[in-house]
């Protein structure tokens, strides 16, 4: 599943199995073109990995709990638990393979 | 408009179809010295050279004055060579003006030439004050590197510019130990001002060699006493940038050794300086060889550490600098401040040095000034100075022996770049390069990002560069601009032959790295006008340049035919906030400016050039065959 959530919905799915959360900006080029990488991540994992796009502009309680210092920031949880962060633009592999290191 | 489309010439072709004219030229005429054969500028990037060629009677020994300004101001040299087939280099004349150059034979012949020379543009920067007597400075040039719109120059003792380089010549220029100069390139690799490698080039302006690294140079680079050149890099790929080093054979340009910070040192954000990233999160600015301890010494201004390790293993052996907020297990290699005298850290220093008594010299810049946000120094009340460190690295103890430039409060106060150099005990030359005022405010941040401000005079940048032999100062030059480094050195040397031929163009750039998804997007016609859309294609890679609004979508494809695979790039447009700007010469007007550079060496094939803006594709026009 690949959707954009406010801060109640993610918190809603936050601790449920594994799940991506993408903490984007509309304003910045990597963070779209990311979100063209993740749709290629969606179909890998299918239901096995939850990504949860989170606009960091509209969501800074949120974005202050992760401790989020910028976009795009990429936030792996299993059970609500950070697993591994990346920061910046990131290739399909990389994420693919961080994500099969936590299944 | 369209796309603008041009093939550009490496430097080095241009250089050796220059050669190949001025040579041809030669040979159709008979010269003597009575008629000398002169050509100025013969390698079209050192408008204050020039070549004199002509047959001799019989073999002599040849003495070159160019006539100063005054009588103090005379440049004389004695090329060393003893023969009839006269190739004289002429250094040091001045710009916009009818130079004077006397040519004395062994022989007895003598012949005084006049040689006029091209204004030279504003980036050639006049000294604004200039305080040393000629009899301290003797035929000496102050050679400086700019890192805000200016000339690589060399000035006399007087203040006036008696060489300069038109390319946009990056970071650290010094002696190589044939003679010849060793100088970062004008061509970038990634913005905003990593660059492909480092030149050899003669004074002459003739560039003998690019050592180009697959990672991309920056700072700093050191010659070994076998030739090879150690230069600090980054591997791209990784998405740091400035911590890694490597070592270049000076023949075949290969890299033979590396060390990898990475490998030795806990990266973002521990012990981070107020400028530290994740992306820049240690900033090697300097690296020194020592053969005593065979070692090497490394600069980190994000860390605000100066670090040794061994040169055979990588070990690292101890770190300089402040240890608060460092983990428990780091805090065995630094040092511990010890006697009653004086004793500053250093911060975001510059230029690290080893001195032959083992001291360690460096250019403290002081910037923020603590390890702890709350404590930061404001620019107002900071200062930056040139320091001396005695360590003892049996009981890991250090104290402070040396300083200048404290006493000299926020006018001396650089943020970023600046060096040292130590000439004997007591006689050194300390540059505060990276001065900025904005009204009467001094910038706490590096001055030359602020590329229009500059221009239109809101913020002034100027350069202080000092030499104190025994606590007097001998020599201070003050510029407006930023100067990267200053290095004293003379125009001539003799082992900076001029020798004809091409160039040599070593090592390799890296595959530029492709993104693997492709932006959907629906094709759309020709790219409009608004995007300013610029390709230039060199021997080795292709640069695109356009301007995009801030965080614009933008993919350049090469769209390979007859077989060739298709290959996207993925081109930033939101500007990453560097704050270590140092050096600004690449950056544009335009804010909305983008240069990307694609290293075209392992991509052969015929391709089709489109961008993809947002949702839509758009042709160029462009076809590529590399």
């Amino acid at each position: 599943m690949l959707k954009e959530v406010n801060s109640v919905e993610f918190k809603e799915l936050a601790d449920k199995g594994l799940v991506l959360a993408d903490f984007f900006s509309t304003t910045c080029g990597p963070c779209k073109m990311l979100g063209f990488v993740l749709k290629d991540v969606e179909k890998e994992f299918g239901d096995d990995l939850t990504i949860l796009k989170v606009d960091f502009d509209q969501n800074k309680e949120l974005t202050a709990e992760y401790s989020v210092a910028g976009y795009p920031t990429l936030i792996l949880l299993k059970d609500g638990v950070e697993v591994k962060r990346l920061q910046g633009l990131q290739q399909k592999p990389m994420i693919v393979n961080m994500v099969k290191e936590a299944l | 408009m369209g796309v603008l489309y041009k093939e550009m010439e490496h430097i080095i072709d241009r250089q050796y179809e220059a050669e190949k004219a001025f040579l041809a030229e030669y040979e159709k005429g008979s010269y003597t010295i009575e008629n000398p054969y002169v050509v100025v500028n013969p390698y079209l990037i050192a408008p204050l050279t020039a070549l004199v060629m002509f047959e001799a009677e019989k073999p002599a020994f040849a003495k070159i004055t160019v006539k100063g300004k005054d009588a103090a101001g005379d440049y004389m040299y004695r090329p060393a060579s003893h023969m009839t087939h006269m190739v004289l280099p002429i250094y040091g004349l001045y710009d916009d003006y009818e130079n004077t150059v006397v040519i004395e034979l062994s022989t007895g012949e003598t012949k005084e030439l006049k040689i006029q020379t091209e204004a030279a543009s504003e980036k050639l920067k006049k000294p604004t004050s200039m305080k040393t007597t000629p009899e301290y400075f003797g035929d000496s040039m102050m050679f400086v590197s700019p890192t805000s719109p200016a000339y690589t120059a060399a000035y006399d003792y007087a203040g006036d510019a008696r060489w300069y380089n038109t390319l946009n010549l990056a970071f650290d220029l010094k002696r190589a130990r044939n003679g010849r100069l060793f100088v970062g390139t004008d061509r970038l690799v990634a913005p905003p001002y990593h660059t492909t490698g480092i030149y050899e080039m003669g004074m002459i302006g003739k560039i003998y060699k690019e050592f180009r690294i697959p990672g991309g140079y920056h700072h700093d680079e050191w010659e070994m006493e076998n030739g090879n050149i150690l230069i600090l890099s980054q591997i791209l790929e990784r998405g740091t940038v400035e911590d890694y080093c490597v070592m270049v054979d000076r023949e075949t340009g290969e890299i033979l050794k590396t060390w990898d910070h990475q490998e030795v040192l806990p990266v973002y954000p521990t012990g981070g300086s107020g400028s530290q990233d994740a992306h820049d999160w240690f900033h090697n600015n300097a690296v020194w060889y020592d053969k005593k301890t065979n070692s090497l010494t490394f600069s980190g201004r994000h860390q605000d550490i100066i670090i040794n390790r061994d040169f055979e293993t990588g070990k690292l052996n101890w770190i300089i600098g402040d240890p608060e907020g460092w983990p428990e297990d780091m805090q065995k290699y630094f040092f511990k401040p010890v006697g009653e005298g004086e004793f500053d850290w250093q911060y975001e220093q510059h230029a690290c040095m080893v001195l032959p008594n083992g001291d360690i010299m460096c250019f403290d810049n002081g910037h923020w000034r603590s390890k702890v946000k709350e404590n930061y120094w404001p620019a107002k009340d900071n200062f930056s100075r040139g320091v001396i460190y005695r360590i003892n690295t049996d009981d890991m103890t250090i104290q402070q022996v040396w300083q200048y430039g404290k006493e000299r409060g926020a006018e001396f106060f650089s943020t970023y770049i600046c060096n040292c150099e130590y000439y004997e005990d007591g006689h050194y030359l300390v540059h505060s390069g990276g001065i900025g005022k904005k009204g009467d405010e001094y910038l706490n941040f590096p001055g030359a990002s602020l590329v229009d401000e500059i221009e239109s005079g809101e913020v002034q940048l100027s350069s202080i560069t000092v030499e104190v032999k025994d606590d007097v100062v001998m020599y201070e030059m003050h510029l407006p601009a930023n100067y990267y480094r200053a290095e004293k050195l003379h125009l001539y040397d003799e082992g900076d032959r001029l020798t004809f031929g091409k160039g040599q163009l070593l090592g390799h750039i890296t595959a530029t790295e492709e993104f693997m998804t492709e932006a959907p997007a629906e094709p759309a016609g020709m790219i409009p006008d608004d995007y300013k859309t610029k390709i230039a294609k060199e021997a080795d890679r292709v640069v695109f340049k356009a301007s995009f609004d801030k965080g614009t979508l933008v993919m350049l494809n090469l769209e390979g035919k007859n077989g060739t695979p298709t290959r996207h790039y993925f081109v930033p447009t939101t500007k990453r906030p560097f704050l270590a700007m140092c050096v600004g010469t690449f950056l544009e007007h335009d804010a909305r400016a983008v240069e990307f550079p694609v290293g075209t060496e392992n991509i052969p094939g015929e391709y089709e050039i489109t961008v993809t803006v947002d949702d839509k594709k758009y042709e160029t026009g462009v076809t590529l065959n590399v």
